[in-house]
């Protein structure tokens, strides 16, 4: 009796841990969004993975917890509406004006160098949005490097974790 | 004039933009509780008012392979982000002195969240936020229009606190809670329009930019944080948030925001490389949205919800007042050009226009051509021969709004008739100048010729009973037989309280059919000796008063038996025990004082009730002197045992006593004459006279009082008077 139970122990162990780890050659990247010192309310930043065709793939990160606004980023709002995956864990607060944010993001070993770009949208309620605030190709350089906005955002800096 | 332009602009400011006013209130209540449930969780770590920034960085920077940010909070509550040993984020509460996790954020309640949308924005976004800020900015004019008001009804700044008299509910708590509330709305107002502002970016941009020369940077002589002097200097408590370096690039630094500075700070030498003090907007701004919202002070936030409860109490006791002004609106039916009877009305909240209304209305009734209208009005009336004019007076013997221009449109105004003419005063004991403005109308006719139909007739405190008098003196002097239905003029018994019968004395045994009533509140009453008992004999509009005084706790009444007295009969048969309804009514004016270097009270007959109850509550033993006027020896049997303990007691000094029926007939006042000095004495050092009793011995004694006072300190008795020594309750 003693040893089924051990061995399901281990074994939950063990599935748990496979499970957990096969997947996971990705490499985390600390990334830090510095606002311009613009006026008005905070922005709501989206931080997405984009695939070779251009399209929506995953969203790294959400600065700006309020659910009632993401329809107002429209874009994302078009991959990301449809699903509502949990995004809990990368979700955050919105950046103010002037503000600078870091934050953890996970990108798949594999989307390097393979043609994925990463890409800021940023929103402020009254005021613009920029779908393209930020955006660069993710390849083994542009993952340590500092790179400028267009719109909210000053500049954007990764490097890997 | 001027007092109409400030109370119509209040009014059209506040009719504009109740609606707004309303929700912002509404949510501003809910909205005040948020910083009150934050204050109360458990996050402020002990220890956090003396740690400094170097202590509490050294620790983080030991505790978790990297920081990012740390933030003070207005509760002292330090918040950080952190990533932990397994690459993730972590958010939220740490204590400042061990870097343990605390806890999550607190995340607002979507009950606040409603609120806060609903009370900035109105859910329209910049739309709402621009209506919000202007009706911030109207109820800020409404404010400073309703200080205006209160000035102008105070007549001067210093007395701008000074007590008023209760009339009327809804007007008496709108002044007394708008006073107390004035300089709360003022600031909610301000800092709300500011904020708007900032929102609209209306404001001063700031320029905050650094210049750091990069060139000069080094990262030598290293140094550990927890020895940087500039951190060990400055206390966590003064912190707002710290930004920690991105990366250990010599260029990436500490930026520390300060209550009023910003710094930024060398990773590896501690040094400083820039520093700049924020703007004066931006100290502007922070102070603004603390004393909006009442962050981080529970007390502010209870300040600010009665605040807000109190405007929503304005919203309806301004509209109360406002339709009650209206219904008093005045209406005629026939041609002012064709009337003889003119009735005059001058009024400043509306009280007086339905004794107005009703007179002109029995007039008409009476098969007799009359016009209704405000003294402001008045004009050549062709066909006028009898003008009535009732009038209170406003303040310090002023006329009341739509009066003030009337003394001077008299002497200007030729009437074509000989005209006779009237004027009933009404006013309240409780000020000063009672119904002078009355008598400076009344002398306005007799200056321009006119005949004086009947002398002018003062109504304390809208007496039905007197004003009934005036009515049947007019009758009498013209022949008419008017009788005004008195309904309409009283409001039934109102918040009447239970009362039982202690104990009552037989007229039968008293010499002057005086008998005393006692009587016990069946539930806790707040009551004192000076105030009066409204007492409704058949339960209808009714109602007839009496002094109280207060006795180991009882309500005690003095009434003098009638045979076919209405409330002397009722009370008199009321047997021991029984149970009924009657209603205190507060007279804040005749209460005994609480400190004195001398109190003189004088009475008549049953006006010694009141002070029976304030000799027995003299505890701190003021010198007090009772004159006393009755018919004869035996009339002070019933008050006997009373005068008795307090003398004992010495809250009573000494008592003079004046027989009108023994001997030389002698009353009170030539007992105040033998005592000319004396009394001049006690007022002259800051003494009060109180007066109680029959209206025959109020004019006796206030003639003779005025003469001692003319003679012994050349100054008139109005001159005391003003100065509250001299508190009458007459009847």
């Amino acid at each position: 009796m003693k040893t089924y139970k051990q061995l399901l122990v281990v074994g939950v162990v063990l599935f748990g841990l496979l499970s957990f780890t096969l997947p996971s050659e990705s490499t985390t990247y600390k990334c830090m969004i510095q606002m311009t010192n613009y006026t008005g309310e905070s922005a709501y930043v989206v931080v997405s993975l984009i695939n070779p065709k251009g399209d929506y793939e995953e969203t790294l990160s959400v600065q700006g917890d309020d659910d009632e606004w993401y329809h107002d980023i429209s874009e994302w709002w078009k991959f990301y509406g449809k699903k509502r995956g949990n995004i809990d864990a990368i979700t955050g607060a919105t950046i103010a004006g002037g503000a600078r944010n870091i934050s953890i993001i996970a990108i798949d070993d594999s989307k390097i160098d393979a043609g994925y770009s990463i890409r800021f949208e940023t929103a402020v309620e009254d005021q613009e949005y920029y779908t393209k605030d930020v955006a660069f190709p993710l390849t083994s350089e542009t993952v340590k490097s500092k790179q400028e906005g267009t719109g909210f955002i000053r500049y954007v800096r990764i490097m890997p974790n | 004039m001027t007092i109409s332009i400030w109370r119509y602009s209040h009014l059209a400011l506040a009719v504009s933009s109740f609606v707004f006013i309303f929700l912002a209130s509404v949510t501003g209540i809910v909205l005040a509780f948020q910083p009150i449930s934050e204050q109360i969780q458990p996050y402020k770590s002990d220890g956090f008012d003396t740690v400094s920034l170097a202590e509490t960085l050294s620790v983080f920077n030991k505790a978790y392979p990297e920081v990012t940010t740390l933030e003070i909070d207005t509760n002292d509550f330090v918040s950080a982000s952190v990533i932990s040993e397994n690459d993730k984020n972590l958010n939220g509460y740490f204590n400042p002195i061990t870097a343990e996790f605390l806890g999550k954020k607190i995340e607002s309640s979507k009950v606040f969240q409603f609120a806060t949308t609903l009370h900035r924005s109105l859910f329209l976004k910049g739309v709402g936020r621009f209506f919000m800020g202007l009706c911030s900015f109207l109820l800020f004019l409404i404010a400073v229009s309703g200080a205006v008001l209160i000035l102008k009804r105070q007549r001067s700044i210093k007395k701008f606190f000074a007590k008023i008299v209760n009339d009327n509910f809804a007007q008496y708590w709108h002044v007394v809670l708008g006073r107390l509330s004035l300089i709360p709305i003022i600031i909610i107002t301000v800092t709300g329009v500011y904020l708007s502002l900032l929102k609209f970016n209306l404001l001063p941009e700031s320029n905050m930019s650094q210049s750091i020369n990069y060139e000069a940077i080094t990262e030598r002589p290293k140094q550990d944080i927890a020895a940087f002097a500039v951190f060990k200097n400055i206390k966590l408590t003064d912190v707002k948030s710290v930004e920690f370096p991105f990366s250990s690039d010599v260029a990436d630094f500490y930026t520390i925001y300060l209550k009023d500075k910003k710094i930024v700070v060398n990773q590896f030498t501690g040094e400083v490389l820039s520093e700049i003090n924020y703007p004066l907007v931006t100290l502007l701004s922070t102070l603004s949205l603390n004393l909006h919202t009442g962050k981080g002070s529970i007390i502010w936030s209870l300040v600010l919800a009665f605040a807000s409860i109190n405007i929503l109490f304005f919203i309806y006791s301004g509209f109360a007042m406002t339709l009650k002004r209206q219904k008093a609106k005045l209406r005629n039916k026939l041609k002012k050009h064709k009337c003889e009877y003119i009735v005059l009305v001058g009024s400043e909240n509306g009280s007086t226009i339905p004794f107005a209304n009703a007179f002109y209305k029995q007039l008409l009734k009476a098969g007799k051509t009359a016009y209704i209208t405000e003294l402001n009005k008045y004009q050549t009336f062709k066909k006028a021969k009898h003008i009535i004019v009732f009038t209170a007076t406003y303040g310090e013997g002023e006329p009341p709004t739509n009066a003030n221009t009337f003394l001077q449109q008299l002497k200007n105004t030729e009437q074509l008739q000989p005209l006779s003419f009237s004027v009933v005063g009404f006013g309240s004991y409780a000020y000063p100048d009672f119904c002078q403005f009355a008598l400076d109308v009344d002398r306005g006719f007799t200056a321009q010729h006119a005949h004086q139909f009947l002398p002018p007739f003062k109504i304390n405190d809208r007496s039905l009973e007197a004003f009934n008098q005036w009515v049947s003196s007019f009758n009498t002097a013209s022949g008419l037989a008017l009788h005004i239905p008195q309904k309409k003029l009283v409001a039934p018994p109102k918040r009447t309280k239970a009362l039982q019968v202690v104990r009552k004395t037989e007229v039968k045994t008293n010499p002057d059919n005086t008998f005393i009533v006692t009587l016990k509140p069946a539930k806790n009453l707040r009551f004192n000796s000076g105030d009066l008992l409204a007492v409704y004999p058949e339960n209808d509009y009714r109602e007839r008063l009496y002094s109280i005084g207060k006795v180991a706790g009882n309500i005690q009444l003095s009434v003098k038996h009638y045979a076919n007295g209405f409330g002397s009969n009722y009370l008199n048969s009321l047997q021991q025990n029984t149970v009924f309804k009657a209603r205190v009514i507060n007279n804040a004016a005749f209460h005994f004082p609480e400190k004195a270097t001398r109190v003189l009270l004088i009475a008549n007959g049953t006006g010694i009730a009141p002070f029976v109850g304030m000799l027995h509550e003299n505890t701190s033993k003021i010198d007090t002197h009772l004159y006393y006027g009755l018919r004869e020896q035996e009339s002070l049997i019933v008050y006997k045992y009373d005068l008795d303990v307090v003398l004992k007691n010495k809250q009573l000094h000494q008592i003079h006593l004046a027989f009108s029926r023994v001997g030389n007939t002698k009353y009170v006042q030539n007992l105040l004459q033998n005592d000319a000095v004396f009394v001049a004495e006690t007022l002259q050092n800051n003494g009060v006279i109180m007066l109680c009793g029959s209206l025959a011995m109020q004019k006796g004694v206030l003639e003779t009082l005025n003469a001692i006072c003319e003679t012994q300190n050349q100054k008139p008795l109005r001159y005391y008077q003003e100065k509250k020594q001299l508190k009458m309750d007459c009847y």
